[in-house]
């Protein structure tokens, strides 16, 4: 028997790795085993107010701190029967919009686009692609910065809170933020332009099941009330445990989900192949231009996804930043209930991410937060598991067997961390 | 003299004439990272952090966006020296304070939420700049934990000899 391993997953988040169990050209099995250890989030914040839990839950993670900080006030707000006011609702989709243009540039360019390249890392590229890791770069520092200006910092901010904003951002803020927008949108199109012209390895192809949450007003977006899956189906979110169905696997501290007994795909790709029809402006001359079958059983596709994503988020800014700002700052909702229950979804650069709470008497009852990678990971394995097959069939070496895997396991842009480096090849 | 644990001939003074040397007369830059969640890991930030009240311009830590402000380094063409300070397993005693070889960073390291220490110190060089990276040895970073004493011992010793160098330099 042979092992074939990626000890550390580089160019993820977090701490994981892959084993590929082989017998001769065989795959027996192929994990993702994820070393990160649990940090028991959920049991933490058992008994603490609503407000407090606020200040816990987005250290989950500092890549989507804002998700999980709305996705926790989604489901909070629910609970104790909290309408925010409008102008709430539209600066938390403005800071979510920041979110993706700053996660999705460094996972494109930074984690992806070496292995399509042929580098070893996004340093390595420097010198040939310089251009291109700077644009990335620019792109990261403006979604940095809108976060910054509508939560309060780059890394946990604090102004969303339950019923509305502590500050709202000043009408300087925003203007500059739309001024900036309109400037880099030529450089999302050269990225996409980029990431179309890639080519994209088919041995991870397969049918796949995509999951996204349903914007509201048929339009494109990152938040919702309901679940779309691309058989057709929509479910509520308040029955998101029927979608999930999490179980615990001996060789990873992350719980794993299948639909239906299926494994199933969230993430830009999901957004896309569910909403896409939705987008406007170039995004959507791009999107209709480069759609095509491979999107809905690759999951490499999913790079050029969020760069087409990351161009919608530029694109929209600016619409957003006007109503934003021709809102009056309103006052904060207050509770209208102590107890009660709710779930927030929202999307995540890596896909949904749930916050469900029950609030007894004030104080928190339970929570349950199940992250986009951890839906993945089931996914993840299963096109690993082909890629391994049919890249040891056609003979390639093991050094171009964890290269294959490496890239299908960072398309899906894991956060382990989230969740709870990288190939081990076992030969039996 | 504040003799720096587990490294022969590495004293305060040996660390602040290394700097010396480095810098010169040239325009120095603190960069700190780490995240102050997680106990000691947050060490970088904290000197920075620091060091910023003194020097709001030349003083920067994960929450101003890191590698925007080394980007921003990068096209300024100042010849500047750039120190990253961070948190780092040397195998040393843990509060051990030592400029790390450029061989021994990693091109793949990515943190929770920025790019590599490595492409930030290629990216600062290839615009004409001078970086160095200063590693404190951790020993907790445990979620939500608290900063070891020789941690804080050496995040003040550190703080104070950047300050001199950032002194001499403005």
């Amino acid at each position: 028997m042979k092992e074939l391993n990626v000890e550390a997953l580089a160019r993820v988040e977090g701490d994981g790795g892959i084993t590929v169990t082989l017998d001769g050209k065989k795959v027996k099995n192929v994990t993702l085993d994820v070393h990160e250890g649990p940090r028991l989030i959920e049991q933490l914040v058992r008994g603490l107010t609503p407000a407090d839990d606020l200040n816990v839950i987005p250290r989950i993670c500092a890549i989507c701190t804002l998700s999980h900080r709305y996705s926790a006030i989604r489901g909070l707000e629910k609970a104790l029967g909290i309408v925010p006011p409008e102008k709430a609702q539209l600066t938390r989709e403005l800071m979510m919009l920041g979110e993706n243009v700053e996660s999705n540039s460094l996972h494109t360019f930074l984690l992806a686009l070496p292995d399509f390249l042929g580098y070893p890392s996004a340093v390595a590229m420097l010198n040939d692609y310089g251009d291109d890791v700077k644009r990335a770069l620019r792109l990261k520092k403006f979604g940095n910065h809108v976060m910054a200006v509508t939560s309060g910092r780059i890394v946990h901010g604090e102004n969303p809170i339950l019923g509305g904003f502590g500050r709202y951002p000043s009408r300087k803020e925003l203007e500059e933020i739309k001024l900036k927008a309109h400037e880099l949108v030529p450089d999302a199109v050269r990225d996409v332009e980029l990431f179309a012209s890639l080519d994209y390895p088919k041995y991870s192809e397969a049918d796949m099941v995509f999951m996204s949450v349903n914007a509201p007003k048929k339009q494109y977006g990152f938040a919702g009330e309901s679940i779309l899956i691309s058989n057709g189906k929509e479910v509520n979110v308040e029955d998101y445990r029927k979608l999930t169905n999490e179980r615990v696997v001996s060789h990873s501290f992350a719980k794993r989900s299948l639909y239906q007994d299926k494994t199933f795909t969230v993430g830009a790709n999901a957004r896309l192949v569910n909403m896409g029809k939705r987008l406007d402006g170039q995004a959507a001359d791009l999107f209709k231009q480069h759609f095509d079958e491979r999107w809905l059983k690759n999951p490499l596709m999913n790079n050029l996804a969020q760069a087409i994503e990351m161009l919608w988020s530029l694109e929209h800014i600016p619409d957003m930043v006007d109503t934003v700002a021709s809102l009056d700052n309103p006052p904060i909702e207050k509770p209208t209930r102590q107890n009660g229950s709710g779930t927030g979804a929202v999307e995540a650069p890596r896909g949904t991410l749930y916050h469900h709470y029950d609030i007894k008497d004030g104080l928190i009852d339970a929570a349950d937060i199940i992250t986009p990678t951890a839906q993945n990971l089931d996914d993840i394995e299963k096109h690993m598991k082909l890629t391994a097959e049919r890249m040891l069939a056609e003979d390639k070496d093991d050094e171009e067997v964890r290269l294959g895997l490496e890239m299908v396991a960072r398309a899906y842009d894991p956060c382990i961390s989230c969740a709870t480096h990288l190939v081990t090849l076992k030969r039996v | 003299m504040h003799k720096l644990r587990d490294a022969p001939g590495y004293s305060e003074e040996g660390l602040r004439l290394e700097l010396e040397r480095f810098t010169g007369k040239r325009k120095v830059y603190v960069l700190g990272l780490g995240n102050t969640d997680r106990a000691d890991d947050g060490a970088g930030t904290i000197v920075a952090e620091a060091l910023k009240k003194r020097f709001p311009r030349f003083s920067f830590s994960e929450q101003d966006g890191i590698e925007g402000v080394a980007l921003d380094i990068s096209e300024r063409g100042e010849a500047a020296v750039v120190i990253f300070v961070d948190a780092a397993d040397m195998g040393a005693a843990p509060g051990t304070i030592r400029v790390i070889p450029s061989n021994r960073i990693r091109d793949t390291e990515i943190t929770t939420h920025r790019v590599a220490v490595a492409l930030m110190r290629a990216l600062l060089e290839k615009g004409g700049n001078t970086a160095l990276v200063i590693g404190i040895q951790p020993t907790v970073i445990e979620f939500r934990g608290k900063l070891s004493d020789s941690v804080r011992d050496a995040i003040g010793t550190l703080t104070d000899i950047l300050a001199e160098i950032l002194a001499r330099a403005d």
